[in-house]
């Protein structure tokens, strides 16, 4: 017998649930951003005194009340009503929609960044209201935003961490399911740590790149 | 609809005065271990600052772990791992310490970005007109890294306020647990989490406004 071989055994278990903590974390970094890109227009763009309050409260209400707290009423409150999500839905949704009231402010900021002497060059070219917003304005607000959103995604990451509380199977699931069968406590939390961060490193590297790149960090 | 509500009225009185309970006790949580954050991360900063290059890559060492690992691990490291090791914890001291391990970086980090807003032009200044190196600190560049860095660090406090919500998965009794519990004792999974909600959202929204009427431009 090797050493070793029981943190392979371990890290062969919580292998499992790497995929899955990909997924979510792939799925909710999609919802997250279409709706809080989407979410950034209407707050940014309409006229709409209504809808403007509207993207308001929902910022504040997902940017305000912690993850934990939105995940069980998806999960166990609806369900009291009928709704039935699955574990993995109802992380899904909850991260993203959590995620959307990030990104909206993350775009927003970007959007606020561009001088308004852009809109008006581009309506006095001819631009339609849409044209300037999607090709003047949102390509130059993305690259403001990337930074920001890539440290978004590595937040995301880890934050899946907190779906096993509602039993979706990823690192972190596996990782509580075998300590009740092990007496390999400290290692096998140590592993999952460990994971986690080879997971993210690779991402963090990468929000450093777009940083340097895009002026952040000289 | 009024069957949502009927049981916020039929047991709002029983329910108040625990989730009031509760919230006290996710303040306390918060509050300590944003203190104990605040120590952590300047000393952090300190290390970032200083001129001996095994602090300097002790710090960045130690951020990059801690923005890479989730806070769970950590605090289930702290409570259920580090007892094999022969250190105990109890509950509530391993959810503060394991927030402000994590929150340290971010702080350090708040620091970092406020000393940079002050001008080097002005420390320079300060001590061509004969102060001392820690009058030109205490009298010149204090007053305004306090102003900067007032923000961002009550959002900082904000995301420390939620994530202390994870307490509740080692069984320090704060908002989420007691929800749950409360949530077996009535069947109403609902309605008592909506409350819970509400209640981290009472404590955090106002420190919200605050740090956007702060935020310097």
């Amino acid at each position: 017998m090797n050493s070793l071989d029981p943190f392979f055994l371990i890290l062969q278990g919580l292998l499992q649930g790497a995929g899955i903590t990909a997924v979510v974390t792939l799925s909710a970094l999609a919802l997250g951003l279409a709706l809080g890109f989407a979410l950034s227009l209407v707050r940014q763009f309409s006229r709409s005194k209504v809808l403007h309050g509207l993207v308001d409260v929902y910022v504040e209400f997902f940017r305000n009340i912690p993850a934990l707290s939105h995940l069980f009423i998806l999960y166990f409150g609806l369900a009291s009503l009928g709704f039935r999500l699955s574990s993995m839905g109802a992380a899904i949704l909850g991260l993203g929609l959590i995620g959307a009231a990030v990104t909206c402010d993350i775009f927003r900021s970007g959007f606020k960044s561009l001088s308004p002497g852009q809109t008006e060059a581009a309506f006095a070219a001819g631009f339609t209201p849409m044209q300037t917003i999607f090709t003047i304005l949102t390509p130059q607000a993305m690259r403001i935003a990337l930074p920001s959103l890539g440290n978004f995604a590595v937040q995301l990451l880890k934050d899946t961490s907190v779906v096993s509380a509602i039993a979706a199977p990823e690192i972190m699931f596996y990782a509580r399911s075998m300590v009740t069968s092990s007496f390999q406590t400290t290692l096998i939390y140590a592993t999952a740590a460990g994971l986690y961060l080879v997971m993210s490193l690779p991402l963090m590297q990468a929000v450093r790149m777009l940083e340097i790149r895009y002026g952040r960090v000289k | 609809m009024i069957s949502f509500f009927q049981p916020y009225v039929e047991y709002g009185g029983e329910w108040l005065p625990v989730l009031l309970d509760a919230m006290l006790k996710t303040a306390l949580l918060s509050l300590s271990a944003f203190a104990l954050a605040l120590v952590f991360g300047l000393l952090l900063w300190l290390f970032q600052a200083s001129n001996v290059p095994a602090l300097r890559r002790f710090a960045s060492l130690y951020v990059t772990v801690v923005r890479g690992v989730p806070l769970l691990a950590v605090l289930f490291l702290l409570y259920f791992g580090l007892p094999g090791l022969g250190v105990t914890f109890d509950a509530f001291t391993a959810a503060m310490l394991g927030l402000a391990l994590c929150f340290a970086a971010q702080v350090a980090e708040v620091f970092r970005a406020g000393m940079m807003a002050i001008p080097k032009g002005q420390s320079e200044a300060a001590l061509a007109v004969g102060f001392t190196p820690a009058q030109c600190f205490a009298f010149i560049v204090l007053p305004q890294v306090v102003r900067v860095v007032l923000s961002p660090m009550i959002v900082t406090f904000v995301s420390l306020l939620k994530d202390s919500s994870l307490a509740s998965l080692i069984t320090v009794d704060e908002l989420v647990l007691t929800g749950r519990a409360m949530a077996t004792e009535y069947f109403l999974p609902l309605q008592i989490y909506i409350a819970v909600g509400l209640c981290y959202f009472l404590i955090a929204w106002p420190f919200s406004l605050l740090s956007r009427r702060l935020a310097v431009r």
